[in-house]
């Protein structure tokens, strides 16, 4: 077929199952099915995607047929785009460490009830769990000849309880994700230490905001991670003039205890065994000492941008392939969490996230603490509740002045474009100086 | 015969042959099948650089045997036979409720409300939209990063086994641009059910807000009057006051709004309704995602709590009738509680007449308490106003508080309107808010 460059196709079978219950009672649960492909094909300038639900895989004829239909589509772009030469290939899906389908629904019913029971302590008025499981199979192959198919099995559970007192109501929540794991056995503790916050918010107070020091634990500073830094690395942005990293390979941006890395390859929540558009994955030192040392790529962006290699194409079923990140992480110091609080001396130490966002292109972020507590003589004290952080991605990094050595990951799903996937976002506790912080305390 | 006509009897057929096989296995039996076409076509920068098209299905599966309600979904509506039994066991797990059925059919008919035939999602027309967005752009100096527009159509089929069966068609058109000027963005949109939208204007407001936001300036921490765009004010009703109003969350003691039908809760010159007959709602409907009669909702009227939001399922279990408030969303079509088209009514003004910060867009909607209603929220082209005009842009701000504290008092709404999401809302006028500023 003329003026056809390049095509590739991704096709995800797969099945979904779900149980939600409230207040102890199973509200729903069963399994659903999904079937859709996304075929590129890259005309003389630019691709013509199309999006299929129940997708048979094409014998040489209905290839030709999808092809042209392809074609056409491209021949509406004016943009010339390129493709990187870079290494295709896969690494192995780390093993099952237990299969969930060997687990029948109602046992899996019974562990998440039993999580939901651990949370309804006295003062609790009202609970939920919810458990999601997502089998796919994924093949990928491309006019170059490449080809591979795997299975991942991503599943996930949260709970959330809520304490009321005379006109006051507050919430705690836990959430857990797991890549090729069961992980709902012996949790009924994630029910407990939801229903444990929710209670200890009751009695927290709105702090007043302002410039202030403050320490994130390692789940706030992994989504600080991704929120000011990962966003505006996604060399789609980039390219298109939308980030404040652009232009900017060499500098500064950040104190030198600042290392963030973003890696598909680690066995965590953002695993992937090659990316959507078939290239090798592997880590990207997207700052590096505190300088900006890389862009997340994909084949496109990389030819266009340069700086860093490809492999962050990522796309939801059925959906075209966006730079996206994996599992991002600040690289832990060398300082004791008591090190980080005696330096704050005077601020405020925010816990757990409601989520963030970003303009990447103004460089400005915003994410939300789950609950936080002042500090005071680099002690802590009172318990407070809804609080946020908002900075600006060039000046906040340079803010950073200690990072802890006890970097855990969190999983969580992030949204671009239309699209989510599965992440991860780490980090060790971080201390950052005169932060923004909003709260709607009044003292 | 046109190949849209084909599909219906291809759909028809298939309903008919579930309806049957489950109905010899459940008490009741309801399908959701919905097929669709789209195109989208996304520009980098000036130029467009793909075009899509989409060829959607999915069926949804609903069985209901005494009480026990199964669902499943597929997106292989050929394949239904494993989403029957998989919705089968389904209900086999579910806790038995109190169930009064399905709906039957309504002898007052049906048709579409939201359905444009001139709409037909043509990528060649996608591309013009685009195009017209660059031009409108023209009008600044900045530059575009990106833009998009997409035109689908979709026939979506609810049919039960109490002889229920309704069609409904549905266009949506939906574009939006991004520009910079230095390290000032601005973004803009558009959606319509119907081929009306002036897509030359959405560039230039796209590339106004991004010229116009250069230069900003830094304000002290204090108390200011502050007017929400819809776009800003329909993110936090999204998060907070939604959520609180269906009476799933009232009923399973997850919203604060629950103990306070009849009472004051907003300024008692604010009235918030779901109108699922307005002629601008992109989800405007005569019945729900199950089959309900839809009817208007004053959830608020004149500042005082009056309903609650109720599915079959919410309303069978705790004694009340369903508002016609199904919706349905997600992969698979499944149901939920929600609005399909909620507006705002009050007292209509000049709102920056008086000194205040008029608030185009918030960062970090969503991270807002939905129990409580505090938020935290980063402000996105942000202006002060002085004498009906901008004085300048505000560099970087955040506004905190509590929605529903927020809208007990107002200062009056703008008389334009615009659709965001499930809304159509004006901008809104409110007194004494918390800025934290640099």
């Amino acid at each position: 077929m003329t003026g056809i460059r390049y095509f590739d196709i991704r096709h995800v079978r797969g099945e979904v199952t779900h149980i939600d219950s409230e207040n102890g009672r199973v509200e729903s649960a069963g399994t659903s099915f999904l079937d859709r492909a996304i075929v590129r094909v890259l005309g003389p300038k630019g691709w013509g995607i199309l999006s299929l639900d129940t997708f048979e895989r094409p014998g040489r004829e209905n290839l030709d047929e999808i092809l042209e239909r392809g074609s056409r589509l491209a021949s509406l772009t004016q943009q010339e785009v390129v493709l990187a030469d870079v290494p295709s290939g896969t690494i192995p899906v780390p093993p099952l460490k237990e299969d969930p389908r060997s687990i029948d629904l109602p046992e899996k019913e019974g562990f998440l009830l039993e999580i939901e029971k651990a949370a309804r302590m006295t003062g609790i008025t009202s609970t939920r769990a919810s458990y999601i499981e997502r089998f796919e199979d994924v093949y990928f192959g491309d006019s170059s000849g490449n080809e591979y198919s795997y299975t991942i099995c991503r599943c996930g559970y949260s709970v959330l309880a809520v304490a009321v007192r005379g006109g006051e109501m507050q919430m705690g929540y836990r959430r857990r994700h797991a890549l090729q794991d069961f992980p709902l056995r012996h949790m009924q503790d994630d029910g407990r230490k939801a229903a444990r916050r929710a209670l200890a918010l009751l009695d927290a107070k709105r702090p007043r905001g302002g410039r202030m020091n403050v320490i994130l634990d390692p789940e706030l500073a992994g989504v600080f991670a991704h929120e000011a830094v990962g966003h505006a690395s996604e060399a789609d942005l980039v390219q298109e003039g939308g980030s404040v990293l652009g232009g900017r390979i060499g500098h500064a941006i950040g104190s030198d205890c600042v290392t963030i890395i973003d890696d598909p390859t680690l066995p965590e929540f953002g695993f992937e065994p090659v990316d959507a558009e078939g290239s090798v994955v592997g880590p990207t030192e997207i700052i590096k000492k505190g300088v900006l040392n890389a862009y997340l790529h994909s084949r496109e962006t990389l030819a266009a941008v340069g700086h860093g290699h490809a492999g962050n194409a990522r796309a939801m079923p059925g959906e075209p392939p966006q730079v996206r990140m994996s599992n991002t992480y600040i690289r832990e110091g060398d300082s004791s969490v008591d090190e980080v609080i005696a330096e704050c001396r005077r601020g405020i130490f925010l816990i757990g996230t409601r989520g963030g966002q970003v303009d990447p292109g103004r460089g400005v972020f915003q994410f939300n603490a789950e609950c936080g507590y002042i500090i005071e003589n680099g002690e802590c004290g009172q318990m407070v509740r809804d609080v946020s952080l908002s900075g600006e991605i060039l000046s906040t990094l340079h803010g950073i002045s200690l990072c802890a050595g006890d970097r855990r990951m969190h999983e969580g799903y992030c949204g671009k474009g239309g699209q989510s996937v599965p992440v991860s976002d780490g980090a060790p506790h971080v201390l950052l100086h005169d932060a923004v912080v909003g709260g709607s305390g009044s003292d | 015969m046109s190949s849209s006509t084909m599909r219906w009897w291809v759909a028809v057929d298939l309903i008919e042959k579930i309806l049957s096989a489950g109905n010899a296995k459940a008490d009741e039996v309801e399908i959701y099948l919905s097929t669709g076409r789209s195109v989208t076509a996304r520009l980098k920068r000036r130029e467009i650089s793909y075009a899509a098209g989409s060829d959607n299905k999915s069926l949804a599966i609903r069985v209901i045997s005494g009480g026990k309600i199964g669902v499943s979904s597929t997106s292989n509506p050929g394949r239904w036979e494993p989403c029957l039994d998989a919705a089968l066991r389904s209900a086999q797990l579910a806790n038995a409720q109190e169930w009064k059925g399905l709906p039957r059919p309504d002898p007052a008919g049906g048709g579409w409300i939201n359905f444009d035939q001139t709409l037909i999602p043509d990528p060649a027309r996608a591309g013009g939209l685009l195009q017209d967005m660059v031009e409108g752009a023209g009008a600044y100096p900045v530059e575009i990063t990106s833009g998009s527009a997409e035109i689908s159509r979709f026939s979506t089929v609810l049919a039960n086994t109490n002889g229920l069966f309704r069609e409904d068609r549905e266009s949506l058109v939906s574009i939006g641009l991004e520009a910079i000027r230095e390290q000032s963005t601005g973004y803009e949109f558009e959606t319509s059910w119907k081929a009306d939208i002036d897509a030359v204007e959405v560039g230039r407001r796209a590339a106004f807000l991004a010229s116009s936001s250069a230069g900003g300036r830094d304000i002290p921490t204090g108390t200011y009057d502050v007017i929400l765009s819809p776009v800003a004010l329909a993110q936090l009703v999204e998060a907070c006051i939604i959520p609180a109003l269906s009476g799933r969350n009232v009923h399973e003691g997850r919203s604060r709004l629950a103990p306070l039908l009849g009472e004051e809760v907003f300024d008692p010159a604010l009235t918030l309704t779901d109108d699922p007959f307005h002629p601008r709602g992109t989800g405007s409907c005569l019945w729900d995602g199950e089959g309900s009669v839809t009817r208007r909702l004053p959830f608020i009227e004149r500042g005082v709590l009056r309903c609650f939001a109720y599915d079959l399922k919410t309303a069978y279990r705790y004694g009340k009738e369903s508002t016609g408030s199904a919706v349905r969303s997600g992969m698979g079509g499944g149901i939920s509680i929600g609005v399909h088209c909620a507006t705002l009514d009050g007292p209509r003004c000049n709102l920056a007449d008086e000194e205040g910060i008029w608030v185009h867009d918030v960062v970090g909607a969503h991270t807002a308490n939905p129990l409580t209603g505090d938020f935290s929220v980063e402000l996105s082209n942000a202006f002060l106003t002085r004498g009906g005009h901008f004085e300048y842009p505000i560099k970087s701000a955040m506004l905190t508080g509590n929605v529903f504290e927020m809208l007990k008092g107002t200062e009056g709404i703008s008389r334009e309107e615009r659709v965001v999401g499930a809304f159509v809302l004006p901008s809104i006028r409110l007194k004494n808010q918390r800025i934290i500023g640099n």
